[in-house]
């Protein structure tokens, strides 16, 4: 998403006029339209985004259950946030099911690209295909990923059984929860993916792949040798989104294993957490002080992405 | 040339094969929707369609008002989709073609917004809406929805790449007004990209679960996706009966991406990544 | 234009500017709105199930001016009420809360009328007097009418436990069975020739039945904590007996998994409350006759029941009391029992015949037999409004213990000091 920002701002058109005096002026009186049609998203964010954030800054630092009076507590939310084990578990759970989500679902777009870029027929019917698990009702599949998880019904537990393997308790156990859960993200997530580095690869010169094959590169060679110098910055976008997507995961455990994370908590996530605090318990203040701590979290992760992708670029 | 050929063949199966993968759930939920909750629960299972779905249709009709939802949630989707390809495209628009001061600074402010979870602000944003007096009205889901960064950052990036500065240039020349320019050049040129970005906030919307979960006090006027989890909370649950609504749930998201998919396609690949 | 760091950071500190400028003008703070609603209508909230429907379609037809609006609320139905009140909009006249809420909510007594000031004196000696004290604040104010009790009872299938070799007739279970431990020996019995029968349902579910037999939780009335004392850790350890016997089922009643088992037999007993006949009687087609009831072992507890509140919101309080006191009488109570197993919280009700039916579900028993005693005999305990919050802790650990992810006495030092630090969170001592 950075790379792509780089644009020069050469392209933007000057208003044209006759006379630089005369355009001048007519610039001026041009303005306003330009403003007005930015500016919903700027009102919009303004009262829906930005503000609730300020206030979410003043309430980390009240206590208020969302009925009686608000008080000023000073930093007392945040030295029980440091103290609570469960938003250092949420915290770690979040980590782990981005990582046994993303890495995965990286990885198989990435050859299901490969793959999908050599053949020749059937392509589109393919991608429309890959791409339809994004396009559907987000509960209605954790419900569904939540009965194929089930242990004595489910159909994994069926195929273990058939296998002769014992059945596993999957969403009664802590590991078990996080695989359900990163299986669902997975299977959401890699047909997005796909057709992300699909793009990505199509952008790709030809020739590239020529001179290779003239030097006698085979594929495996050609593969680390052109694509993935070639893909990074798409390999970067894509990891930034699921970064994003990633710690917004509520849908999937919330659906699953319910408001209290399952077993061990396995699958309370930040905003899970978060949920809980503000909505189920009240505690909207110590709720705004996890929003911010995140969001610190957030800034910090971001400024890295952001070190490591500038370095490699001047390298270049 | 036989090994060539061997060659497109494997691939083909591995590729038909990821794709039954991802085929399995609907087959699967299809299935389960129209047997009865003890065929579900039967070993091994049972792995072919059953004549149950009517049942269950009206179990599900009969525990949540099921068509009302998803009235509120066809409402809340559309309009948002109609609202943000409007408001996003025209900002995308400006931001492309045109310069006016305190426009890189816009720009910035725009990507910064991106980084922001809005999720973690709920809290005042609930507060927001209260005294808006929104609370419980579908006009909480779709305003603030209306138009977002990231639509505005990726049509920005379609019309810089798509549409020929001499192209906005001659239609000022003709005589065209900012807005007809927009509505005559730029849109129709945009098409796949707007196809993408419609979708794309389409499903979003219709998929969106915790905002609604929390501002949607009033019962009678719920997404489908809270009526959803609502079917599946509730105490001795018929099983076939949730998977029966979860399915009537996908059904139009997949018909509308249908509609649209080669267009959608096509325009998540010419898209912001080429830039 | 070049990114950097630098410039996304003066762009996010003019955002941040510009929005202090929004912020500060607007001035929006919500305050809490006590609004009357308007006197058209009046809104009467309940969860499904919650209210029997034949008393809900005479109450409404009862009362035709105003008239009555119900509407069911699904999902977490104490999150859609404080967020509602929150939101200062829609709020019912007249709204249900559940038992395990009650408590919770009486430190929003001010947002209730205190149904003395309306007339309840006369009427509130029909309850059981533990129900009441339930929704009566420290200072005497009562914000709530009893809907329901939930005393527990052991619900069981004779076919499985006769063919495992235990008692089948209730009587001769009432008497084998008095004790957890006389249940988990009849659960090890049971498990010998019939593997897959697992006496306990899920033993973390049970934890809470345990708890609900003493007279004392998690916090004491003069606010210490108490929930690393004996009494909770007595509880405890006979749940984590049954876990250790390999008795333990792993399935939560409501789950997919209960469901099912309830019916396949893999589910052979539940103990719960009256209401749970309901769920018990949705999920299952095959064992229709093949259950029974007997006395909870250990004694009786409550679990669940609720009341009917009004809020300060109400256009005309008089009226809304009228409607609850009609809704709640021991008839329609009976009512209600006969319609979705509602168990009346007022004891004269018990005598009334709808409640002396016998049940071919339980095989021709009369629940009320085992139900009535019950109900008698529930132990009073003090519920603090951190209760459920504290006790949260002790459940989820107890799970890791279920999973095997933690001992015992691990699960339980770290259940010990999670409790207490949302205690202290809470205000408890």
């Amino acid at each position: 998403m950075t790379g792509t920002a780089t644009a020069p701002a050469a392209t933007a058109v000057p208003l044209t006029g006759p006379s630089s005096g005369q355009r001048h002026r007519r610039r001026v009186r041009s303005y306003w339209r330009f403003y007005l049609a930015l500016s919903p998203f700027y009102v919009l964010f303004a009262v829906f985004g930005l503000y609730p954030m300020l206030s979410t800054i003043v309430l980390a630092f009240q206590r208020w259950d969302g009925l009686g009076a608000r008080r000023f507590t000073g930093l007392e939310n945040f030295r029980f946030l440091i103290e609570d084990p469960t938003f250092w578990l949420a915290l770690t759970n979040t980590v782990v099911l981005f990582l046994m989500s993303t890495v995965p679902t990286l990885v198989i777009a990435l050859v299901l690209a490969v793959m999908l870029q050599s053949a020749v027929r059937f392509t589109s019917v393919y991608r429309i295909g890959y791409f339809i698990p994004n396009v559907t009702s987000l509960v209605a599949m954790a419900i569904f990923f939540g009965s194929v998880f089930s242990t004595n019904f489910g159909l994994v537990n069926a195929m273990l059984r058939s296998l002769g393997i014992p059945e596993q308790d999957w969403l009664g156990q802590p590991w078990g929860i996080k695989i359900a859960i990163s299986t669902m993200i997975v299977w959401q997530w890699v047909g997005y993916n796909t057709l992300i580095y699909l793009a990505g690869l199509q952008a790709i010169p030809r020739d590239q792949y020529e001179a290779a094959k003239v030097d006698g590169a085979g594929t495996v060679r050609t593969f680390f040798s052109i694509t993935l110098p070639q893909l990074r910055p798409v390999i970067l976008f894509t990891v930034v989104i699921s970064t994003i997507g990633g710690l917004q995961t509520f849908t999937e455990p919330q659906v699953m294993v319910g408001n209290s994370g399952g077993t061990g908590q396995s699958g309370m996530t930040v905003v899970l957490f978060f949920y809980r605090a503000a909505f189920l318990d009240n505690d909207y203040g110590y709720a705004a002080a996890i929003a911010l701590s995140i969001f610190a979290l957030v800034l910090l992760f971001t400024a890295i992405n952001w070190r490591i992708f500038r370095g490699r670029g001047e390298d270049r | 040339m036989t090994r060539y050929r061997l060659r497109g063949v494997a691939l083909h199966v591995a590729l038909v094969g990821a794709l039954l993968v991802f085929m399995f759930p609907f087959a699967w939920t299809i299935i389960m929707a129209s047997n009865s909750t003890a065929d579900i629960y039967r070993f091994p299972p049972k792995f072919s369609f059953g004549s149950q779905f009517d049942d269950n249709v009206r179990h599900v009709l009969a525990n949540v008002a099921f068509f009302q939802s998803m009235l509120n949630t066809a409402v809340v989707a559309v309009s948002t989709t109609l609202l943000v390809l409007f408001f996003d495209s025209l900002a995308a628009f400006t931001f492309a073609k045109f310069r006016f001061p305190g426009r890189n600074a816009l720009f910035v402010v725009l990507l910064a917004t991106m980084l922001l979870p809005a999720q973690l602000a709920a809290v005042p944003q609930f507060q927001t809406m209260a005294l808006l007096g929104w609370v419980g009205s579908l006009k909480a889901l779709i305003v603030p929805g209306a138009a977002n960064a990231f639509g505005i950052f990726w049509m920005r990036q379609y019309f810089q790449n798509s549409i020929h500065d001499e192209l906005v240039e001659a239609a000022t020349l003709d005589g065209c007004g900012f807005l007809r320019t927009y509505w005559h050049v730029a849109l129709p040129s945009a098409r796949p990209a707007l196809a993408f970005l419609g979708i794309f906030t389409f499903v979003a919307s219709w998929n969106d679960y915790m905002w609604p979960l929390i501002v949607l006090t009033n019962p009678d006027h719920l997404t489908l996706q809270v009526a959803l989890s609502t079917l599946n909370r509730s105490h001795g649950v018929d099983y076939s009966m949730v998977m029966t609504g979860a399915l009537m749930a996908m059904v139009p998201l997949v018909i509308v991406f249908g509609i649209f998919a080669r267009q959608f396609i096509k325009g998540s690949t010419e898209g912001a990544i080429r830039g | 234009m070049e990114l950097s760091r630098r410039t996304l950071l003066a762009g996010g500190f003019a955002a941040v500017l510009g929005g202090t400028v929004v912020g500060c003008s607007s001035g929006m703070d919500a305050g809490s709105t006590t609004k009357k609603n308007a006197a058209t209508e009046l809104t009467l909230w309940c969860w499904p199930g919650g209210l029997g429907k034949s008393v809900l379609d005479d109450t409404v037809a009862y009362f035709p001016d105003p008239k009555i609006k119900y509407s069911e609320v699904g999902g977490d139905f104490k999150q859609k009420l404080i967020t509602t009140f929150n939101g200062g909009t829609s709020i019912p006249d007249i709204t249900g809360i559940k038992g395990e809420d009650i408590a919770s909510m009486l430190p929003q007594a001010e947002r209730f009328v205190d149904l003395r000031t309306v007339g309840a004196d006369a009427i509130l000696g029909d309850y059981v007097e533990w129900k009441v004290k339930q929704a009566t604040t420290l200072d005497g104010k009562v914000i709530g009418l009893p809907i329901d009790i939930g005393p527990t009872a052991l619900y069981y299938r004779e076919d499985v436990f006769t063919k495992g070799g235990l008692p089948g007739d209730p009587a001769a279970v009432a008497e084998q069975l008095k004790t957890w431990d006389d249940l988990f020996a009849a659960g090890v019995e049971l498990k010998k020739s019939n593997p897959k029968a697992l006496i306990v349902w899920d033993a973390t579910d049970l934890y809470d039945i345990v708890v609900g037999q003493g007279t004392e939780r998690y916090v004491s009335k003069d606010n210490t904590f108490i929930g690393d004392q004996d009494h909770i850790r007595k509880a405890w350890d006979t749940v984590v007996k049954a876990m250790t016997l390999k008795i333990d089922g792993k399935t939560a009643s409501g789950s997919p998994d209960w469901n099912a088992g309830l019916d396949q037999g893999t589910v052979p007993a539940h103990v719960g409350a009256a209401w749970v006949a309901l769920d018990i009687k949705s999920a299952v087609k095959s064992s229709v006759g093949e259950w029974r009831l007997a006395p909870t072992p250990g004694g009786p507890a409550n679990f669940g029941g609720s009341f009917l509140t009004i809020t300060k919101n109400a256009a005309d309080p008089a009226k809304a009391f009228e409607v609850i006191k009609y809704m709640l009488t021991p008839d329609n109570q009976a009512k209600a029992f006969a319609d979705a197993q509602i168990f009346p919280a007022t004891p004269s009700a018990y005598d009334k015949p709808q409640l002396k039916v016998a049940d071919p579900f339980f095989g021709g028993q009369v629940p009320i037999e085992i139900f009535g005693p019950a109900a008698e005999a529930i132990p009073v305990a003090y519920e603090a409004p951190s209760d459920v919050a504290v006790a949260q802790p002790f459940k989820d650990e107890l799970k890791t213990v279920q999973s095997g992810a933690k001992t015992s006495d691990a699960a339980w030092s770290a259940a010990v000091s999670k409790a207490k630090s949302i205690a202290k969170r809470q205000g408890v001592q």
